[in-house]
């Protein structure tokens, strides 16, 4: 992917090299592991097994370590004898509020962004899961994607990655775009969101996370905020009425073909993760809102237009509890939900998809961002840093990653990580990997090429 | 079992070459699978992808990437540079190797494959304007001569739309194109031997190429619709200029 002719790092030797030479009769593979989890895009190879390592994109801080962001990998293989230990930490030099990360479609490389320099960090993590290499910095997003600013959601596609933009470079508020890359980091295009009238809804031009939906042809996106408020002191801006005024209160469904808007809905207060039931049969997905601490559930109508429906609170809204990351199981009957000021993870019942419960809550830390869950939802994973400038102050800064076991009635812990005390900085994103890729297949790839091939095979038979 | 019986009634429908009878071979397994996994599809068979694809000509494909170049084999044995085969008309492309028997890999792509062809010749004015390009990524097996017997009646000369097979004289050969096009494979190795089994294992992708050796569309076993790739071809085929009607 990556070669030295065009100013690329040069991997060792991909995967499929060795694969290929192994024919010729060389050494054996690892054994192998199967493997998933359920915020992936739907075209990369997922785990659906036991995840071997856990992979934290963390943000520097000055006077901890080396004051930079890096990468750190966690052994959480528990047959490993450094099970729930910081295996290796990579300093990408600098402090860029290092954010979100997404693994290409064939789960070879983890990309990472920073929402202050527009920087992209791509790190190879196939030849030797166990220690990330990084083989490109991208630094031309702003230039090539017409002034786009803070890349943050990084969602795979054949071939290529849609990076959500949160602002843009003339007056760094929300008005944004997503921006398209190839998987050798070259600039392909950019989509602006939506900023006119569409079915009664005026878009704000707002933008934060997508997630695709392939059987339907469309994608969500939501909305956050721009660089003048995600880089500003928490404290200092829930206290100035215009900056609380300058949050996205849309989200939109596109025609993932043509990357045309569908719709534009209105879904006040910072629509955040977006999320698709993964379950075989649905078309449903599901996002929560920051400020009004709202579930939104989209879905077609008997005419087949999608709608947002309002299904629930999270907490007391007046109380702006914060709900920021989301984790769907993989069978869409159950929603993570954390809410950051009271740093408790709460499970809701999904069962009824328009009527869903809160069943459990647990207080993670003083503060909760990112949770992550194993395919089959019995390990959950938490880190605690939402933005440089939006964590806790004092002791109420707690950085950690912590694992907890889930058996459907109850978390319990099952190792802490303090990136304090590791010297790291602030636990923010988190994705799995595992050694051996050679069996992992998209989400439902086996299921969804026979019931294509039947597909095709009615089709060649009626045309 | 019926929908196995529905799938063999189809594929006598279609031409017989060499493929085909490795299909016959194939699709047990297949049948198999899916008998196990999806109870309800022997009379039903879900249709995984829902929606109806956008009209060909009102949409722009991406400019992905440059199609990688290398040096192949075509089912004669004569040596060419893949760019010949990438260039020059809207080409579809895909790895594939024929003892193949992942129903959602290769045996999937030829479907798709023959059904673009016999749909493209229909069309008059599409004629010597789209290729379709399988490309073996098991050079040890697949020579030309077995290629040459796995392509049958499709690879045949003078036909409106031009199906390529080629394969490469080596894996040093091979690895610059599939990493160029970001084609995994991977192989099947015994456990208990740790010896290759023979099949490998990939995730199907598809490549879409416009004249000017760019790829535009990429389509995967989770994202591949017969009417959308169709679609697609005519897109491209409109950006040239071409008139349908």
């Amino acid at each position: 992917m990556f070669n030295s002719k065009s100013g690329f790092l040069l991997p060792k030797i991909r995967t499929v090299a060795l694969s290929v030479v192994m024919a010729l009769g060389a050494t054996a593979l690892p054994a192998t592991t199967q493997a998933d989890e359920t915020s992936c895009s739907p075209f990369t190879p997922l785990i659906m097994g036991q995840e071997e390592f856990v992979y934290v994109w963390t943000l520097g801080v000055e006077g901890v370590g080396d004051g930079s962001d890096k990468l750190v990998t966690v052994d959480v293989n528990p047959k490993s004898k450094t099970f729930g230990k910081v295996i290796a930490s990579l300093s990408v030099g600098g402090r860029n509020e290092a954010h979100h990360v997404g693994l290409s479609d064939d789960r070879r490389y983890l990309w990472g962004g920073g929402l202050d320099t527009s920087h992209i960090f791509i790190f190879d993590v196939h030849t030797d899961p166990a220690k990330p290499k990084l083989v490109k910095v991208v630094k031309d997003f702003v230039e090539k994607s017409g002034g786009i600013v803070g890349p943050h959601t990084f969602y795979a596609t054949p071939g290529r990655m849609i990076i959500t933009g949160l602002s843009n470079n003339k007056d760094h508020g929300g008005v944004t775009a997503h921006v398209v890359y190839n998987n050798k980091g070259e600039f392909v295009n950019t989509v602006h969101i939506p900023t006119t009238e569409m079915n009664g809804v005026k878009g704000d031009g707002y933008n934060y996370d997508v997630a695709i939906n392939p059987k339907k042809n469309v994608m969500l996106s939501t909305s956050f905020t721009g660089w003048n408020n995600y880089m500003m002191d928490l404290g200092k801006m829930v206290k100035d009425p215009e900056a609380m005024k300058r949050f996205g209160n849309t989200s939109v469904m596109w025609d993932y073909k043509t990357m045309k808007p569908i719709k534009v809905f209105s879904t006040p207060g910072a629509p955040l993760e977006a999320r698709w039931s993964w379950n075989k049969g649905d078309n449903w997905a599901v996002t929560t809102t920051a400020l009004t601490s709202n579930i939104w559930v989209y879905a077609q109508d008997m005419q087949g237009d999608w709608q947002a429906h309002n299904v629930g609170t999270i907490g007391n809204p007046a109380d702006i509890p914060l709900p920021v990351d989301i984790s769907i199981t993989n069978d869409g009957k159950g929603l993570w939900i954390n809410t950051f000021m009271d740093g408790t993870s709460r499970f809701w019942d999904f069962s009824d998809r328009m009527h869903p419960k809160e069943l459990y809550k647990k207080k993670i830390g003083s503060q909760v961002n990112m949770v992550s869950q194993s395919y089959d939802g019995k390990r959950v994973y938490y880190t605690s840093s939402l933005l440089g400038n939006w964590d806790k102050k004092g002791a109420d800064d707690e950085q950690y990653l912590k694992m907890f076991y889930w058996d459907g009635k109850e978390l319990k812990e099952g190792f802490s990580l303090d990136f304090y005390k590791e010297k790291l900085g602030r636990a923010h994103h988190m994705k799995f990997q595992v050694r051996d890729m050679s069996k992992l297949k998209p989400l439902h790839a086996a299921n969804t090429g026979l019931d294509s091939l039947s597909l095709v095979m009615r089709e060649t038979a009626d045309k | 079992m019926n929908f196995l019986r529905a799938v063999f009634a189809r594929l006598e429908r279609l031409p017989r070459g060499g493929v085909f009878s490795l299909l016959l071979v194939m699709l047990p397994s297949a049948g198999t699978v899916l008998a196990a996994d999806s109870p309800g599809a022997a009379t039903a068979s879900p249709a995984v992808l829902e929606f109806v694809p956008p009209v060909a000509g009102t949409y722009e494909l991406q400019r992905i990437m440059a199609a990688t170049d290398g040096r192949v084999l075509d089912i004669n044995g004569n040596t060419h540079d893949l760019s010949e085969f990438t260039g020059g008309k809207v080409t579809l492309l895909s790895f594939i190797y024929s003892s193949c028997a992942d129903a959602s890999g290769c045996p999937y792509a030829y479907v798709v494959f023959h059904q673009m062809q016999t749909r493209l010749e229909r069309n008059p004015r599409l004629a010597g304007r789209v290729r379709l390009v399988s490309l073996s990524f098991d050079p040890k097996r697949d020579t030309p001569e077995v290629l040459a017997l796995y392509a049958g009646d499709n690879a045949k000369a003078g036909r409106p739309v031009e199906w390529k097979f080629l394969t490469t004289g080596s894996v040093r050969e091979l690895l610059p194109i599939l990493n160029g096009f970001g084609q995994d494979v991977f192989l099947d190795m015994d456990p208990a031997t740790g010896k290759h089994r023979g099949t490998y294992s990939h995730v199907l992708k598809i490549f879409l190429i416009d004249r000017a050796r760019t790829v535009r569309e990429i389509y995967t076993t989770a994202y591949l619709m017969p009417d959308m790739v169709y679609n697609d071809i005519l897109t491209l085929l409109l950006e040239e200029g071409l008139k349908l009607e």
